[in-house]
């Protein structure tokens, strides 16, 4: 699986690409957990990109439920947004996305992130 | 009716073999794409779940994973010769519990639970065998 972080001032993007297996997960938790932990200060909120994840298992949202459980700890306000059909079956099924704040898409849960609701 | 079968140690590094004959048996039956999804993810959750609960220090139990077309409904079979386990016995994990008091124990059986139309668990000559259905585009 590859990663891509996009820091900006106040938000920090997480775009996982491809499969968040039991091989990926904790690879993907402890990247997260950087960005949380990050240079000092954590982001005022982080936001995982689900566009280019194609796949989650129940090793994937153990690593999902930590990361929140990390951010809640940081006082980062936490969201997923742009998820595949199959990825967000997979959070519903789970009840994970009564959790773990899901969006539309990326200004959605931005905005929501504003309001401290994410 | 088409059916297909393969082996490998239960080892994780095999998963991607698994995956590999889970693409070809789908390709070879011209099923949609997105019809694999679930199916994906009931392997990995069931491999896994032998490699953890079925191995013995220093044996690696044999994955014997079958695949078969009959209708509109594909039913995989896994089966092992590991330790006696039936992963349906296991509680199902509290879905609605907070993020503080969720647990991810059980979470994969879970979804196979719902993922699949059907799943039954039999101990065979030695053998545990995990039988999942599910009609597609349904």
């Amino acid at each position: 699986m590859n990663l891509r972080i996009e820091a900006l001032a106040e938000v920090s993007y997480v775009i996982p690409e491809g499969r968040l297996d039991f091989d990926a997960a904790p690879g993907f938790q402890e990247a997260v957990e950087r960005v949380l932990g990050g240079a000092g200060k954590a982001p005022a909120a982080v936001i995982i990109d689900g566009a280019a994840l194609e796949y989650v298992s129940s090793a994937g949202l153990r690593a999902f439920l930590l990361i929140a459980r990390a951010a809640q700890r940081a006082g980062t306000s936490f969201a997923l947004c742009a998820l595949q059909p199959a990825v967000r079956d997979v959070f519903e099924l789970s009840g994970f996305s009564s959790i773990i704040a899901v969006h539309a898409d990326r200004a959605t849960a931005l905005a929501q992130a504003h309001q401290g609701r994410a | 009716m088409t059916v297909q079968r393969t082996a490998v140690p239960a080892d994780a590094a095999q998963l991607s073999v698994l995956n590999q004959f889970l693409r070809e048996f789908w390709t070879a039956a011209a099923l949609a794409p997105a019809g694999m999804r679930p199916f994906e993810l009931v392997l990995e959750e069931i491999f896994m779940n032998i490699i953890m609960h079925g191995s013995q220090p220093g044996i690696a139990p044999q994955v014997e994973v079958s695949l078969m077309l009959a209708g509109d409904a594909v039913t995989m079979t896994v089966e092992d010769d590991g330790t006696q386990f039936d992963p349906l016995s296991l509680p199902p994990p509290d879905v609605t519990a907070s993020l503080a008091d969720r647990r991810v124990g059980g979470l994969g059986v879970f979804l196979v639970r719902k993922m699949m139309d059907t799943v039954s668990y039999a101990r065979i000559a030695g053998r545990n065998q995990l039988r999942m259905s599910k009609r597609l585009d349904g």
